[in-house]
Parts: C-alpha cells; sequence; structure tokens
C-alpha cells in the first residue's frame, strides 16, 4: 500500500472514530451519572417513572399501529399514482420531517384545539381531543407518520410494478397480489420505516408538550417526565435517572425489532 | 384458437392503435423501442385499459367497448412473460409456477410435464437467483404455460440474455411453436429475431400498424419507405415513373413489381446483399439496370463484407453486401471500379 493510500485509510479511520465518540460519551455521562449518583436508585423505585414509562409505550406502540394501517395504502397509492397530484403529496409528505416540533404542536392546536376550526365542532359532540391521551397520540402520529410512509414509499416505487401485473395474469386476485408478492418483496422497507417511526414517536417532546400538556399519568410521556424533572428539584438527577430507564428501554426494544426484522423477515 | 385485437389506446399523450389477429401460429411485433408493442401486449393481457375497439380470443370475447365488456387479467387466460424480473424472487421455481394453483388439484401434473418439455428438471427448490438466465426464462414460460393458456404473450423474453442462450431458447421457442396449439404474439426490436421466428410480422412505428403480413412478404415487400428503413433494407432510392421504368438519379431500372402509373413518383427499394458486383468490360456496352461506381468504403463483418459505392455517372450510391468468399475470388480489395446490377426481380417498388 501507499504512503498515501495508508494516509487515506488513517484519515477516515480518525472521522469515524471522533463522530463514534461525540456519540458515545453524552450517553457514557448517563451511565456514569446512574451508577455514581444516590439519587437516582430513589428516583428509578418511584411510581411516576413506571407510569410515564407505561404511557410511553401505549402511545408510541397504537401511533406505530396507526401509521402503519393508514400509512401502507398512503405509500402504495402514491407509488403506484402517476399523477401529477401524487407527486406534489410526496413532496409535502416531508414537511412534518423538517417542521419543529414546536410548530407541528401549534399547528394541531390550530386544527384540534379547543379554538382550533375542528377542535371547536368536536367539542360541540362532547369530545375533547387536546390535553387528553388521545392527544399524545395525533401529535406523535402528526411528526412520526411521515418516516413510516415515506420509507414504505420508496419500497413500493423501487418495486418492478410489472411483477404486479404478471401476478394478476397468473390469475392471483389485487389483496393475493399484494400480500404474496408485493408485501415480502417490501416488507425491509416497511420494517425499517417502522422502526424509524416508533424511535421518533417515542422520542417526542415539543408536539406533544403544546398539543397534549404534561400531566402525570395522562400526557406525560417519558420525554415530558425527564423534562419536568430536570426543571424540578430533583434536577439533573431525576432527569438521569428516567432517561436511563428510557434508554435502556429503547436500547432493548431497538434490538429486538432489528432482530425480528433481519430474522422474521417472509423475504430475504 | 385465434387471437384477434383491434383497438385504441391512450396513455399519457402516446396514441396506440393496432389491428392484427394470431392464429396457431408465432405473430412478431416488430418496431423500434417506444413504437407501442409491449403497451399492446399489456392491453391483450387486460393490464392498460383500450379506449375503444376489441379483444377476442377464440370466441370469447375479452374486451368490447360497444358493449362494454372487459374481463379483469386474472379471466383473461393468457400466457404472459416479461423480459427481466419475471418470476418472483421470493419464491422457488416450483412456487413461481404453481402460484394462484393450489386449487387445480391438476396443477402438478401439467407442471411435471412441463419441466421435461421445457428442460427444467431439478430446478423446483431453487429461488430465482440461484437459476441461470435461460433457466429464469424457462421457468417463466413454464408458469405461463401450466394455467392452460389459450395465448402466449412473450414481451423481449430473451432481450436481457446472452447471445449463445438466446439463439438455444430461440430454437426451444420454434419447437415449442409446433408443439403448442395456440397463438404466440412475440414482441421485438431484432430483426434477426423477428426474421427467425415469425410466422406473420406486424410492424409497428409510433403507435400504428404499418405493415401485417406473412414474414417474407414484410422482408421482400414493404408496404412503405418507413417499413423498408424498419426491416433493414440498406437501399431506398425515390424515383419517377417514365415509360414503364422508374427513373433514379439519371438511370431508367426496370422493376418487375412496377405498375404505375406515367409520372408518379415512388420509392424503390433493393436488400444490400441483392446486389450483384460484376467486373467491368471496357469494350461492352452497359445492359439493363446497371452502372459502373467505385468503392469508396469497404467493412468486414468476418462472414460478409459491406461497400459503399458511389456511382460514376447515371446511378444512385448504394450499399452491397458480398459474402467473404466470391469477396476474395473477385478480388475486390484490389479494384475499385465496379459494374453494379441491380436486378429487376429484387427491386422492389413501393408506392408514395
Amino acid at each position: 500500500m501507499s504512503i498515501r493510500a495508508s494516509l487515506g485509510g488513517a484519515a477516515l479511520a480518525v472521522a469515524a472514530a471522533v463522530l463514534l465518540l461525540f456519540l458515545a460519551l453524552p450517553l457514557a455521562g448517563i451511565a456514569w451519572r446512574a451508577l455514581t449518583d444516590g439519587d437516582v436508585a430513589t428516583e428509578l423505585s418511584s411510581g411516576a417513572t413506571w407510569e410515564a414509562l407505561r404511557l410511553s409505550v401505549v402511545t408510541s406502540t397504537l401511533t406505530l399501529a396507526l401509521a402503519v394501517v393508514l400509512g401502507t395504502p398512503l405509500a402504495y397509492l402514491l407509488a403506484r399514482s402517476r399523477s401529477a397530484g401524487a407527486r406534489v403529496v410526496t413532496s409535502l409528505l416531508d414537511l412534518p420531517l423538517v417542521l419543529p416540533p414546536t410548530v407541528a404542536g401549534i399547528a394541531l392546536l390550530t386544527a384540534f384545539g379547543r379554538a382550533g376550526y375542528l377542535g371547536e365542532a368536536l367539542d360541540g359532540i362532547g369530545l375533547t381531543v387536546s390535553f387528553t391521551t388521545a392527544a399524545v397520540v395525533l401529535a406523535q402520529l402528526f411528526v412520526s407518520a411521515p418516516f413510516f410512509v415515506r420509507a414504505a414509499y420508496a419500497g413500493f416505487a423501487s418495486m418492478d410494478p410489472h411483477l404486479e401485473g404478471v401476478a394478476y395474469t397468473l390469475g392471483l386476485s389485487r389483496w393475493r397480489t399484494f400480500r404474496s408478492v408485493t408485501l415480502p418483496l417490501v416488507w425491509p422497507a416497511l420494517a425499517g420505516g417502522a422502526v424509524l417511526c416508533w424511535a421518533r414517536a417515542l422520542g417526542e417532546l415539543g408536539a406533544t408538550l403544546l398539543f397534549a400538556g404534561s400531566l402525570p399519568g395522562e400526557t406525560q410521556t417519558m420525554p415530558l417526565a425527564i423534562l419536568a424533572a430536570f426543571e424540578s428539584e430533583a434536577g439533573l438527577a431525576g432527569a438521569v435517572s428516567l432517561s436511563v430507564v428510557l434508554l435502556g428501554f429503547a436500547f432493548l426494544l431497538l434490538v429486538a425489532l432489528h432482530r425480528l426484522t433481519a430474522t422474521a423477515g417472509p423475504y430475504r | 384458437m385465434t387471437l384477434s385485437a383491434a383497438f385504441s389506446a391512450r396513455v399519457g399523450d402516446f396514441h396506440l392503435e393496432v389491428t392484427f389477429e394470431a392464429r396457431n401460429e408465432l405473430v412478431v411485433l416488430y418496431g423500434r423501442s417506444g413504437s407501442g408493442k409491449s403497451l399492446t401486449l399489456r392491453a391483450i393481457a387486460g393490464l392498460v385499459p383500450p379506449d375503444a375497439g376489441r379483444i377476442a380470443i377464440g370466441d370469447r370475447t375479452v374486451f368490447d367497448a360497444a358493449i362494454g365488456v372487459e374481463l379483469p387479467p386474472q379471466q383473461r387466460r393468457v400466457g404472459y412473460v416479461i423480459q427481466e424480473l419475471g418470476l418472483f424472487p421470493h419464491l422457488s421455481a416450483r412456487d413461481n409456477v404453481l402460484i394462484g394453483l393450489e386449487r387445480d388439484a391438476e396443477a402438478p401434473a401439467r407442471y411435471e410435464a412441463l419441466r421435461a418439455l421445457l428442460s427444467i428438471e431439478g430446478l423446483d427448490e431453487r429461488q430465482p437467483h440461484q437459476l441461470s438466465g435461460g433457466q429464469q426464462q424457462r421457468v417463466a414460460l413454464a408458469r405461463a404455460l401450466v394455467r392452460r393458456s389459450e395465448v402466449l404473450l412473450l414481451d423481449e423474453p430473451f432481450s436481457a440474455l446472452d447471445e449463445a442462450l438466446r439463439s438455444d431458447l430461440r430454437a426451444e421457442l420454434l419447437r415449442l411453436r409446433r408443439e403448442l396449439e395456440l397463438p404466440i404474439v412475440f414482441v421485438t426490436h431484432d430483426l434477426r429475431e423477428a426474421h427467425l421466428l415469425a410466422d406473420r410480422i406486424v410492424v409497428i412505428d409510433g403507435g400504428r400498424v404499418l405493415q401485417f403480413a406473412a414474414r417474407d412478404e414484410v422482408f421482400r415487400r414493404p408496404s412503405s419507405r418507413r417499413v423498408a428503413e424498419l426491416t433493414g433494407i440498406a437501399n431506398i432510392f425515390s424515383g419517377e415513373v417514365h415509360g414503364g421504368l422508374v427513373e433514379v438519379a439519371g438511370l431508367p431500372l426496370r422493376a418487375d413489381d412496377g405498375r404505375d402509373s406515367e409520372g408518379a413518383t415512388v420509392d424503390l427499394a433493393i436488400r444490400a446483399e441483392r446486389c450483384i458486383l460484376r467486373r467491368v468490360d471496357p469494350d461492352g456496352a452497359l445492359p439493363e439496370n446497371c452502372f459502373v461506381a467505385r468503392v469508396t468504403a469497404d467493412l468486414a463483418f468476418g462472414n460478409t463484407h459491406t461497400l459503399h459505392l458511389e456511382p460514376e455517372g447515371a446511378g444512385p450510391p448504394v450499399e452491397v453486401e458480398v459474402a467473404s468468399r466470391p469477396y476474395e475470388v473477385l478480388g475486390i480489395a484490389h479494384e475499385r471500379r465496379w459494374v453494379v446490377e441491380l436486378p429487376a426481380a429484387d427491386l422492389h417498388v413501393m408506392p408514395r
């Protein structure tokens, strides 16, 4: 190997190591504080912590289910449509991704809040959305569903649409074709999108805070509980203990999901 | 079984209008890419709705705009094989063939028979990526045939394969055509493939059928200048009819099938391999349909030479194809000046 080539290799390794270190150090900091700080143990045994975690798990799972059930048809139709309208919708899908979550929260309030144009009507029939657990799910869905739809769209679009035509000529119904041909082929894209979507929902803070508030047991998910703890007397120690719980949970779930998508996919 | 198709379809701003039929024979849809060949197959298969016309397979009308009949692809009983990725990549060869036939008790037996016919024994459990290109296409053919299809639609099925495999599969297809009693419609943009396989040819250009006729008719008597160009005729001249002869660049030429009226402008075509070169006889007069020309380019293609000749006096520039053996015997490499004869039997007149 020439000197230039080995220098280049070293530069790559250094750059990679710098970023890796930067990402790892804060996580290590949390772990270190959790191990050394005496308050963490007491925080961990508090019922409020587990209440927040339960709420996070329930809402983010609901969000993921809604995103998959409603987002898969949307992604499929967008990928198969040739109309100009479909192209516009596809590019608009990116909007919630670049929007600051606080703006998303405000947007949701203007629509579904008590004074919002839909919220007022819903209020009239006795349905209040804002500052309820349902609002948490809506806030998460708004910011995270585009992650799933984007990934699913890319999956459907990358598949040769002629395969579906061939399947029809073989006598397979549209539904059977979707189930037996399309779905197995786009499975990795759907699974990847689902992981992203779920992760974004789990970490959702800004939109939830504005649209659902931070009511313990009702709308206070883990990220909100961490923020509340940080601003309370518990301070950093309280925030750290909650963060450790969230971190550990998220890590376990990610590992499980990756194993699931790597081995259980109907098509590899 | 007869497939008859006469319909028009519109996709975006592309307008397709085709009329042809196929009995128990192999009909080639021939044309450049983008001419509407694949769209024609997709419409017959039921994957693209025509906006007018009728498509019938035997006595079953599968599409008729006038009476509002439009069978879905699932009910048309067409075998449809496409160029690439026609197989489902996540299924084994066997599952690819038998998908959708779970309730057909006779399907496995038919598959057994087809495995032998297409020599794909021992590949049952392989996934498409574990099959060679040729094996993939054989499996795709088995899949198209196993469901008692009444028409076989093949959309450039061999074009992703290398040349050696293609000629094997073409030979195989010719054998299948004899054994299967059903119309086969084969799409290709490859002139040699069209010539080898076709009983009849549909020449398509810009969404229109330019000529639909028996293979030799299309190759020997193209209906128009455009068909002559598409079927690879190197020499196409325009001329004027005078006294029963067609005058091209000052040279009167006799054409056996020339029936046009005095003064008419016509196109005249002759294939490069039909032109004859003779040694120049300094004393003799030039016979009919002959003129003196000089070789300006000489391209060697192994077993043939393609020569470009410019006339010395009257007559058009021509391209002449000479086989290697006469090329050497005549000593063309060392002599630039030749008499070119355009035989009257091989000159084809096309009305404008």
